[in-house]
């Protein structure tokens, strides 16, 4: 009965293999590098995207806009890029930013699966030198970089436009977005702190569009026979869904301020759609932010552009700036989100359709803008 | 009666432990392959930093697949651990605290909130003779909304000390965790209740028959499940610096994951805990031989479905033909 | 079915004169709408061994199962020892010294034996944790104690064959030193020579006061053993008896008079090799030659463990050969499925002994069970037409005399021998040539058994030719023409004629190879 007690040697091997195995690795482990500060001006840099999950039309778009711009000047000369999804799934990004940093890259990108769950990893990776700048779904790791649009303030926008066009006076609705997210919320308040100073402006209804065109077509035609006369349309959430609806119903479309779909700009465009035309404000979260992201990491490792978090402005487009090919794609579907690139003299960044839909790179060099310092 | 020839007692240590072996197996083929890859890619065979951080991303799985694995064990599933580790990360996020007493406190306040998780599943599942699926399906919704209801949105730190401990950056002293882990299980495998949790898993009729105490044992075992998935939670919490509602939903597909890697039957009655164990760092190893075999991003998932499917299948088809052999 | 009145049964025993250790009176149970105790009577004293016959369905598991607490019967009192009980639970049973071996083996497969042996009392540490070494060795001397050598206590039971874990079984309910033991045909799945060592720890149990009840189909050995004998039928107490002859137990058993257990042999048409194995190779078998002819019964007998399953499943391509040739109809056949022992032209079909894992679908209609091997013929376009489905399945039910409600019932609510017949009637509803039975009246009641001899001479006489394996000697020494014994994988001997004795067939089964 001897080989019982082999058993017990056995289970703690087999348990232990991993170990065993393992011992290939070598200790001593390396101490911490003191964070970085000298400029990198002799060699290409190491810069990685490190997205949560491409599961929906924007983590795409963004993704794509990445891969664009790292094959146009002057990224396609100065970066050597990467990039890689985690499927939503906190441990497995964090696993492959500790991989990044195994690499050795200069800067990793982040649009995070939790906004505090990959602090460790990241905290690490600073400490190691290593750039950090997420953006998009940030993280609340204090010694990265942060790059955002201000959500608040998009309310705000869109409702100064409609209290502006309508006179401060007038029935308006409000189409919110997913209930319980950060971002709808903020853009709520903020709309909510601008009607607040107009006692005149009566949101008459206040329904969700899930931030589906779809699905905000279908509320709109439901609740729209209840309703009087609409002057004005706030929507957060899938604008020509709400117009469409409009439109079915033989109502007139009152000035219009949301989201970026390229639906709603057409009915923005000389032209009109569907033969109505609004007088509308449109913008949304842009998916460039992944390249004002690479562009940051790139300015700030070669010590052009001082360390800090970047607050975008809202790129916005109104009837006067819409202009056919550059913000608005008429031969697209309506579903198209238009804010893959910004338009006019101070664009943050301006992109060409095909880098939005395959990642491949527009002609020229990219001129990327950041934000005064 | 003849006395026919006894199999050499290392043969028969194989046999019964073919899902352990297996999944060592595995483990080792893993590690060679990302060594290799990781060779290829840097230059350089993977160091102390690569131990750590793989340690570390893994110590939540690492015990949050023992949880699965003891359910799955008793013949039952468990959908509700990634709740549990949900709410336990939540809490302990709010409550460590930063004076070694209150880590303390919090630490075993946290670990018997997810054994009362456990035993609320245990309960239904044993007395309310409900499917483990149905039960721990409902009550994964239940500790999810307790969790974003203990901690709307992600935060709350955790003290540098506690990460220290759980999660040290300089060096995988978790590996220590699983060690008292082993240690905790040998003995659990060693009293009645341990031999219930098998008995019932392999037939609940005959385990009654035989006078296992069948209720007792499978309310334990759930009990048992919902600490080790608190304990999950705490790993994530100390290895992220910081709360998050939400991360812990991944686990419970992940800790099945872990469970299948380890060779262990979804029958039930089969396996250890200790394979699932090596499973976990087998899916880790998954991530980062992807990861440096530089396959585009886009079909990352894709590939680690095959490399579940494979290993998978090469565990049943192995373990099948080592049966054959043991018939013979 | 005749009215009891109409028989004269033998004169009843007296009653008991030691005081009653189990006492049943006017038990009743019902399992769905099925009777399976209805207002029974039973008693029993300390240090009696104590048979209960009766057909399957007669109740006698049921009665089992209500005195080890396994089932609380819906009406009627327990009296154990003196005292009324309520037993809800086996542990019920086992705090008032009840241990049960019940027909359904209560074993843990995944566990090993030593495991399964002391569950429940397994040696502690200092710390009061199982010592896993001392339970090896604990089980290994008990075992030993008991005559046991053969069985290794670590090996999983999964591992160990059916008359093992059998044996397992009956050690583990003695080792708990029980005051009464049930034993729900221990025999079932043991040859000649373990029955021999159940009947030498019956009779150890027996010195020591213990009241055993036990139920068998196979009369000999109720015979040899029992001290008393209680008939059930349809859920009642017929009658008990200290010595009753066979048939008039089965005249009591079935309620109707059975002449003779075994039918006469069909004579043997011309001698055509219906299906041959040449050096036949693989799992346990070690090159078996045998020929099978058109219109034969031909028995396998041996030793459990010694190759006949493999070579039955080899047979049928369920099982891989490593050598070795099978001929089907003169002519070489590859059988690498089951599928292709069932095509066309070859015709074999296979009927196993565990009907309940190895071929029926217990919650399935017994029409289903039957029509799953045709359902090819029965359906036009793969639409199945549900009114041939039901006339070939009535068909067979009548042909085979399956005692059902009906054809919609599952076949979960027939006996044991019933069932057999609907795996009976799928097979030969493809209209096999070749018919492999493999043990089919295990477990079977006696009135069941002598229906299946029947069936299975008239299939012989309709020129079926029929491969026979039995772990009852005295079952192939009556019903086949020729019999092969077989041991350590290959056939030691041929017997025919009047060397066709159980005697002959088991002494060669256990002779040593240096003899042969």
């Amino acid at each position: 009965m001897s080989f019982l007690l082999d058993r017990r040697k056995f289970l703690l091997g087999a348990a232990g293999a991993g170990l065993a195995a393992g011992g290939l690795i070598s200790f001593p482990f390396g101490l911490a590098q003191a964070a970085e500060t000298k400029p990198i001006t002799d060699r290409k840099l190491k810069i990685a995207l490190s997205n949560s999950f491409i599961g929906n039309k924007w983590r795409l778009t963004m993704e794509n806009l990445f891969k664009s711009a790292l094959q146009m000047e002057p990224y396609k000369s100065e970066v050597e890029g990467s990039w890689f999804n985690s499927g939503n799934d906190v441990s497995k990004q964090s696993q492959q930013i500790a991989n990044l940093i195994s690499q050795g890259v200069d800067a990793i990108l982040v649009d995070a699966a939790s906004p505090t769950g990959l602090n460790g990893i990241l905290h690490q990776a600073s400490q190691r030198g290593i750039l950090v700048v997420s953006f998009d779904n940030t993280v609340t790791e204090p010694t990265g970089l942060k790059i955002g649009m201000d959500e608040f303030n998009f309310g705000v926008l869109w409702a100064e436009f409609v209290a502006k066009k309508i006179n401060g006076k007038g029935n308006v609705i409000m189409v919110t977005g997913v209930a319980g997210t950060y971002d709808d919320d903020e853009r709520n308040k903020g709309g909510d702190s601008v009607w607040a100073k107009y006692p005149d402006i009566k949101v008459v209804a206040r329904y969700t569009g899930m931030w589906d065109s779809a699905v905000t077509q279908t509320n709109t035609a439901a609740i729209l026979p209840t309703l009087p006369k609409i002057d004005g349309i706030w929507s957060g959430s899938g604008t020509d869904g709400v117009l469409k609806a409009f439109v079915e119903a033989g109502r007139p479309l009152p000035p219009t301020a949301g989201t970026g779909e390229n639906g709603f700009r057409k009915f923005m465009t000389k032209d009109g759609y569907m033969g109505q035309k609004v007088d509308g404000l449109s913008f949304d979260d842009a998916p460039f932010e992944s390249v004002i992201a690479l562009e940051l990491a790139r300015a700030v490792l070669r010590g052009t552009y001082p360390r800090g978090n970047v607050v975008l402005p809202a790129p916005a487009v109104t009837n006067d700036t819409i202009e056919v090919g550059v913000n608005v794609f008429p031969d697209q579907p309506d579903s198209l989100n238009c804010l893959f690139t910004d338009s006019g003299k101070n664009a943050l960044v301006q992109f060409c359709i095909d880098a939005a839909l395959n990642g491949t790179p527009c002609e020229g060099k990219l001129e990327v803008r950041l934000p005064k310092a | 009666m003849p006395q026919p020839k006894r199999k050499a007692a290392w043969i028969r240590l194989v046999e019964q432990n073919a899902g352990l072996v297996l999944s060592a197996v595995l483990l080792v083929i893993a590690i060679v392959l990302y060594c290799a890859i990781y060779y290829a890619a840097q230059g350089r065979l993977p160091g102390g930093f690569e131990l750590t951080t793989t340690v570390n991303n893994t110590m939540p799985l690492v015990f949050a697949g023992a949880a699965q694995a003891i359910v799955v064990i008793t013949g039952g599933i468990d959908l509700s651990v990634g709740g549990v580790i949900d709410l336990t990360n939540a809490l302990a996020a709010l409550y460590l605290g930063d004076s070694p007493l209150s880590m303390v406190l919090c630490t075993i306040g946290v670990i018997a909130v997810g054994g009362a998780c456990g035993l609320l599943n245990g309960l239904l599942v044993a007395y309310g003779r409900l499917q483990p699926i149905l039960v721990t399906l409902a009550t994964l919704a239940i500790f999810q909304g307790l969790a974003i209801r203990v901690l709307p949105a992600p935060g709350g730190s955790v003290p540098e000390a506690y990460t220290a401990i759980l999660a040290n950056f300089e060096a995988p002293y978790s590996l220590v965790f699983i060690v008292v882990l082993l240690v905790v299980w040998a003995l659990v495998r060693r009293t009645s209740i341990g031999v219930g949790i098998y008995a019932i898993g392999n037939d609940d009729l005959a385990a009654k028959s035989s006078g296992v105490k069948n209720l007792r044992s499978r309310v334990t075992a759930y009990v048992l499940s919902g600490m080790l998935a608190a304990v999950a939670g705490l790993f994530l919490v100390a290895n992220a610096t910081s709360g998050d509602p939400t991360t812990g939903n991944g686990y419970t597909l992940r800790s099945i994951v872990a469970v299948v890697l380890g060779g262990i039957s979804l029958f039930g009655g089969r396996g250890t805990p200790i394979s699932a164990v090596i499973g976990a760092f087998v899916s880790t190893m998954i991530v980062n031989i992807l990861f440096f075999a530089q396959i585009d991003p886009l079909y990352q998932s894709f590939f680690e479905g095959v490399f579940l499917v494979v290993a998978v299948l090469l565990t049943a088809i192995i373990s099948r033909l080592m049966r054959r052999r043991a018939v013979a | 079915m005749d009215s009891p009145s109409a028989l004269d049964p033998p004169a009843e025993a007296a009653g008991p004169s030691a005081p009653l250790l189990v006492e049943c009176v006017g038990l009743r149970k019902t399992f769905g709408g099925v009777v399976a105790l209805n207002d029974a009577d039973f008693n029993a004293i300390a240090g009696e061994v104590h048979a209960l016959v009766g057909e399957n369905g007669a109740g006698k598991s049921t009665l089992i199962k209500a005195i080890g607490g396994r089932i609380r019967p819906d009406a009627g009192t327990i009296r154990i020892k003196g005292q009324a009980q309520a037993l809800g639970a086996p542990e019920d049973g086992h705090a008032l010294g009840i241990r049960t071996v019940f027909q359904e083996l209560t074993l843990l497969g995944g566990m090993t034996v030593a495991e399964n042996l002391l569950i429940g009392r397994e040696p502690r540490g200092r710390l009061g944790f199982i010592h896993r070494r001392r339970m090896g060795e604990e089980a290994e001397a008990l075992l030993a104690r008991m005559g046991i050598e053969h069985i290794d206590p670590l090996a999983l039971v999964e591992e160990t064959s059916l008359a093992e874990r059998q044996i397992v079984e009956i050690v583990r309910a003695i080792n708990n030193r029980p005051d009464i033991l049930l034993l729900d045909e221990p025999t079932s799945s043991l040859v000649e020579r373990e029955v021999n060592w159940l009947y030498g720890q019956i009779e150890e149990l027996r010195k020591r006061d213990t009241c055993i009840i036990f139920t068998s189909h196979r009369w000999h050995e109720i015979r040899n053993v029992a001290d008393r004998i209680t008939v059930f039928r349809a859920g009642r107490h017929v009658g008990t008896f200290e010595d009753i002859d066979e048939s008039e137990a089965i005249t009591l058993m079935t309620g109707k008079r059975v002449s003779t257990l075994y039918p006469a042999v069909p004579p043997l048409p011309a001698r055509d090799a219906a299906l041959e194995a040449k050096g036949l190779r693989g799992g346990r078998l070690n090159g078996v030659d045998l020929t099978l002819h058109k219109g034969e019964i031909l028995g396998v007998g041996g030793l459990a463990g010694h190759g006949h399953r493999e070579l039955f499943f080899s047979l049928f391509g369920a099982e891989r050969t490593s050598g070795g040739e099978i001929l089907v109809g003169g002519k070489p056949v590859r059988l690498a499925s089951p599928r292709q022992a069932t095509r066309r032209g070859i015709d074999i079909a296979l009927v196993p002994e565990d009907r309940k894992t190895e071929g029926l679908f217990l919650g399935m209609s017994i029409r289903n069970n039957m029509t799953l091997s045709v359902l090819g013929r029965i359906s036009s376009a793969g639409v199945l037409n549900f009114g041939a489905e039901r006339r070939v399945a009535e068909e067979m039910a009548r042909r085979l005399g399956v005692r059902m409600q009906g054809l919609r019932h599952p076949v979960g609510s027939l006996s044991g021998g019933n069932q057999q017949k609907v795996l009976i009637g799928r097979w030969l509803l493809m209209e096999p040539r070749i018919l492999l039975l493999y043990d089919i009246t295990r477990g079977v009641d006696v009135a069941t058994k002598h229906e299946l001899y029947e069936l299975v001479s008239r299939l012989a006489g309709q020129g079926h030719s029929i491969l026979l394996y039995s772990s009852d000697a005295e079952e192939l020494a009556h019903l086949p023409h020729r019999v092969l014994v077989m041991r350590e994988g290959r056939i030691a001997r041929e017997l025919a004629g009047p060397d066709m004795t159980a005697e002959s067939i088991v002494s060669a089964a256990v002779r040593d190879t240096a003899q042969s």
